[in-house]
């Protein structure tokens, strides 16, 4: 049975608005597939699974299509959706015991679809009975009430209950929500087997592991529209939308080195007004959620992508017209992005430097991704800091083509370098040598918009400051503003150049060493801030540090420099877990304090 | 009741002896302590004079002075004293009562819960609608109705101007009636203390019904039951309504506990010959012996009620047996 969705579209009515929860949603489930839709929460993905189900309440608005097969449910009434439920198309609920009636004993329940179609009670009994024996619940266990049960029994009674009448579609909304390991692995083979046996499997879920292990696609939902759908295997690898790298990067997994990050903003809710200066013509709004949150004065404008106030790479075309899927280069890929997924930041083709008779890099490519942590690792002398200059514009390569935000830097630097000055922030090794101590903290802050002119009064100069400051949790208290560097510790010294190369709102800020002149406990405490302010500002993060411990809480992605050579780059977790190159592998040997690096280099060469 | 069958069995039943001890002995001590004696409210009212020594005579005559064990064992033998007012012993004036008492309450209960229940359940599901806008508004004002207030208008209307039913007693008395005439003949005396009553109850039990079933309805498994693809009537009554069925069950029992007052009202407007018309004589007429019997019966009662209703709970709702 071949399940198509198409333009599906639920809005849920109050008085004069109304709630949209799915936005012309398109999908297909075939026999013999396991489809995640994957999201928020909030995002409409039981709104689709009870939709498909025909169990959405009486304030819901449909539009579009479900086939099951010829069948199109929206325009079947409840009596010829009585039948099909269960026997069809079956759905095991979120929040497991809740979803069996506490009255009634378990195996009952299991049992009651097939004696409601007329099998006999005994007959019908002993086959839930069998059931629930296969799926692990021992006979004395089904004759029990649900309240007598664990969360793991519950949720392997309610797979045993969706299965019963072994329909050929089955939704499964959040299975494994707060099951420990060994069940929610017996919960991925049941559903291994239902795809053995040709059934089609719709998996809700906000579990990006379980999705990435177990489906074959993967449809992620936003505000309720599909904003991509890939292979699964691809979720985590090759995430192509900016909102599945985002999920991706907050979802905890085994294998995750990094800090969880959020992602930027909050979800918003869309509501759909009515008004009646329009004659009843309907405007799609965006409100926000949480009352003191980011917020467009009330409304975010109601045409353009729904991601890009969240977006660490929206451009102003963006939020002008509504953005379509698109299938990318490979294939089945399809993304809803106008930049065609996550854009590139900085991209490097060759690039080279020497000083005189050392070479300081050698010809190196890199390429850096919107709104994504790299790290710089490696040793003192191996080309990060000259690798670095390059990447913010501080220093020129002697050959090679560098592009940032797909221009030629070279080109963009000689026609408006203000432009490009102030779309790159830099931080340095060593604070209090890297800021004048004849300037005072609002002094040293200002400079940046002073030399390129980019602020257009003195008033703007004084606000940019203040908001400056404020991002980096520095006072702006008059006596404050007038201090000089050497009446601040460190810490607070390090902040005011970190305000410094914000106060232009860079879209890549480049941080050399930013902590290492800072003892243990403050430079926590400014790399938890500067990872916030990261994922707040969207900005693509730079990171040069030669500690690979440091590096391992702080990347998405690790290159590791060595005699001028960016010798491997790859996922944080992959590098730090399973390194190829034997440099690599002893740089982090060395930093578990087993081993030196050189003797290390030296031996197994 | 799965895990020690004995246990649960037995604590309440035990509670509920040491109760009943405590309430027998309670009926035997509060009634002495009220104000006036038979011998005053007898003679206080007429002509004649009592010396001092007649008063005196006469109250000896009439005191109880038995201690609380004689009491006890007398309860058990049914020996509950001679009815100074009636002439007769206690236990055959309340067994002659509680008949048509029962028949009154048990059929009011039955009907106004079944109905309440009924169209409570079926209220809830068309929430929202106008019918049950409507419906929940009239349920409130008959609510606020005392049983006085709507017996006293079915008597006016019913009795005394359209002579429909008959204004008091329980049957025609000295008629000639075969069985079938008898029937229908108290039925026909029951009418309307029952409507009244019906009417007392029915509102409450239709608004709790209702709000029970509305929450219920909230709850996952209902949605669970729908996506089985069970038909409507199964989702509403044997799943859904079946769990609002608990505090009805809880009122259903408080209400028959307090059966004896609760008939009280009625029983005495209508001239009803129960327990509720024998109290309200017995206490006019300060005739002890019968008040402390029907004291004792009526808490003995609600004991038992209530012992009953604990067993039931779990039945109702097998979460119960664990609550404890």
């Amino acid at each position: 049975m071949l399940t198509t969705i198409k333009k599906l579209t639920v809005q849920y009515t109050e008085d004069d608005h109304a709630l949209l929860a799915l936005d012309r949603v398109d999908l297909t489930l075939a026999p013999g597939r396991i489809t995640a839709l994957v999201g928020e929460s909030g995002s409409g993905k039981t709104t689709l699974g009870k939709a498909v189900m025909g169990l959405l309440p009486d304030n819901a608005r449909v539009q579009g299509e479900i086939f099951l097969d010829q069948d199109n449910l929206l325009d079947f009434d409840e009596a010829r959706m009585t039948p099909i439920r269960w026997a069809k198309a079956a759905m095991v609920f979120q929040n497991g015991a809740a979803n069996l009636n506490p009255v009634h004993r378990l195996k009952y329940q299991v049992a009651e679809p097939l004696i409601q179609r007329g099998m006999p009670k005994k007959q019908a009994m002993a086959l839930a009975g069998t059931r629930l024996t296969a799926m692990g619940l021992a006979p004395e266990l089904a004759d029990r009430y649900p309240h007598e049960l664990s969360g793991g029994q519950v949720q392997r009674g309610l797979l045993a209950m969706g299965l019963i009448l072994d329909p050929p579609l089955l939704i499964l909304d959040e299975p494994t929500a707060a099951l420990d390991a060994v069940t929610k692995s017996f919960v991925a083979d049941v559903i291994h087997a239902c795809r053995a046996q040709n059934k089609s499997v719709l998996l809700i879920t906000h579990d990006l592991d379980l999705a990435g292990a177990l489906a074959d696609d993967i449809a992620v939902l936003y505000l309720g529209q599909v904003m991509e759908y890939l292979p699964g295997r691809n979720l985590l690898a090759h995430p192509a939308h900016p909102y599945t790298l985002a999920l991706a990067r907050a979802f905890p997994t085994m294998d995750a080195v990094r800090d969880l990050g959020g992602i930027r903003g909050d979800a918003f809710y869309r509501m759909v007004h009515a008004h009646a200066a329009d004659n009843g013509h309907t405007h799609v709004h965006t409100h926000v959620a949480a009352p003191d949150a980011f917020h467009q004065g009330g409304h975010a404008p109601p045409e353009g992508c729904l991601f890009q106030p969240r977006c660490t790479q929206a451009i102003p075309a963006c939020s002008l017209g509504s953005v379509d899927m698109e299938i990318t280069p490979d294939g089945d890929h399809r993304v809803r992005c106008l930049r065609g997924g996550i854009a590139r930041m900085l991209h490097f083709e060759q690039v080279a430097k020497s000083y005189g008779k050392v070479t300081a890099l050698y010809p190196t490519d890199l390429t850096l991704m919107a709104g994504e942590v790299f790290c710089l690792v490696g040793e003192t002398g191996s080309g990060k800091t000259t690798l670095a200059m390059i990447a913010a514009g501080a220093v020129s390569p002697d050959q090679g083509t560098r592009y940032f935000q797909g221009r030629n830097m070279d080109l963009w630097m000689k026609k408006e370098a203000a432009s490009l000055a102030s779309r790159i922030g830099i931080i340095y090794q060593n604070p209090a040598e890297s800021v004048s101590h004849r300037l005072t903290v609002f002094e040293i802050v200002a400079e940046p918009l002073r030399i390129h002119n980019t602020a257009a009064d003195e008033a703007e100069v004084k606000d940019r400051v203040r908001s400056a400051l404020s991002d980096v949790r520095l006072s702006c208290a008059p006596e404050f503003l007038k201090r000089y560097p050497h009446e601040l510790n460190m810490g607070a010294i390090q902040r005011v150049c970190l305000a410094r190369a914000l106060v232009h709102e860079p879209d890549l800020l480049v941080a050399d060493e930013p902590t290492s002149a800072l003892d243990p406990s403050v430079q926590a405490k400014v790399l938890k801030m500067l990872l916030t302010l990261q994922i707040e500002k969207g900005v693509t993060l730079l990171f040069v540090t030669h500690n690979i411990g440091l590096a391992r809480k702080v990347a998405d992605r690790i290159g590791v420099m060595s005699g001028g050579r960016l010798i491997e780059t790859g996922p944080a977790a992959r590098i730090i877990n399973h390194p190829d190159h034997e440099f690599t592998q002893a740089l982090i040997r060395s930093a578990r304090g087993l081993i030196r690096p050189r003797a290390a280099a030296s031996s197994s060469a | 009741m799965h895990f020690s069958a004995r246990q649960t069995w037995l604590t309440p039943v035990l509670a509920y002896v040491a109760a009943a001890l405590i309430l027998a002995f309670l009926s035997h001590s509060l009634p002495r302590m009220l104000p006036g004696d038979f011998v005053t409210a007898m003679y206080g009212a007429s002509d004649v004079t009592l010396t001092p020594e007649q008063a005196a005579g006469l109250r000896a005559q009439y005191q109880d002075d038995s201690g609380f064990t004689a009491f006890l064992g007398r309860i058990f033998c049914l020996d509950w004293g001679y009815s100074h007012a009636f002439l007769a012993p206690v236990s055959a004036l309340f067994f002659d009562a509680l008949p048509w008492t029962l028949v009154l309450m048990v059929t009011a209960h039955l009907l106004s819960s079944i109905l309440g229940f009924v169209l409570g359940v079926e209220a809830a599901w068309r929430r929202g609608t106008r019918m049950e806008k409507a419906g929940v508004g009239i349920m409130t004002v008959l609510e606020g109705i005392p049983e006085l207030c709507s017996g006293v208008l079915l008597l006016l209307v019913f009795a005394l101007n359209l002579g429909w039913f008959p204004a008091a007693g329980a049957q025609t008395a000295y008629a000639d009636h075969t069985f079938v005439q008898q029937v229908a003949d108290r039925l026909h005396h029951l009418a309307l203390p029952l409507i009244t009553l019906v009417l007392a109850y029915f509102p409450g039990n239709f608004l709790l019904a209702r709000a029970g079933m509305v929450m219920v309805m909230k709850s996952p498994f209902v949605l669970t039951a729908r996506a089985k693809g069970l038909p409507p009537l199964r989702v509403r009554y044997a799943h859904a309504a079946r769990n609002a069925l608990l505090p009805l069950v809880t009122r259903l029992g408080l209400r028959f506990a307090f059966m004896i007052t609760g008939a009280l009202v009625v029983e005495t407007l209508f001239s009803y010959p129960g327990l509720g018309t024998l109290l309200f004589n017995a206490i006019a007429m300060r005739d002890l012996p019968l008040i402390q019997g029907i004291v004792l019966a009526a808490s003995i009662m609600v004991l038992g009620i209530n012992l009953a209703l604990e067993f039931v709970y779990i039945l109702l709702d097998p979460r119960v047996a664990h609550a404890s």
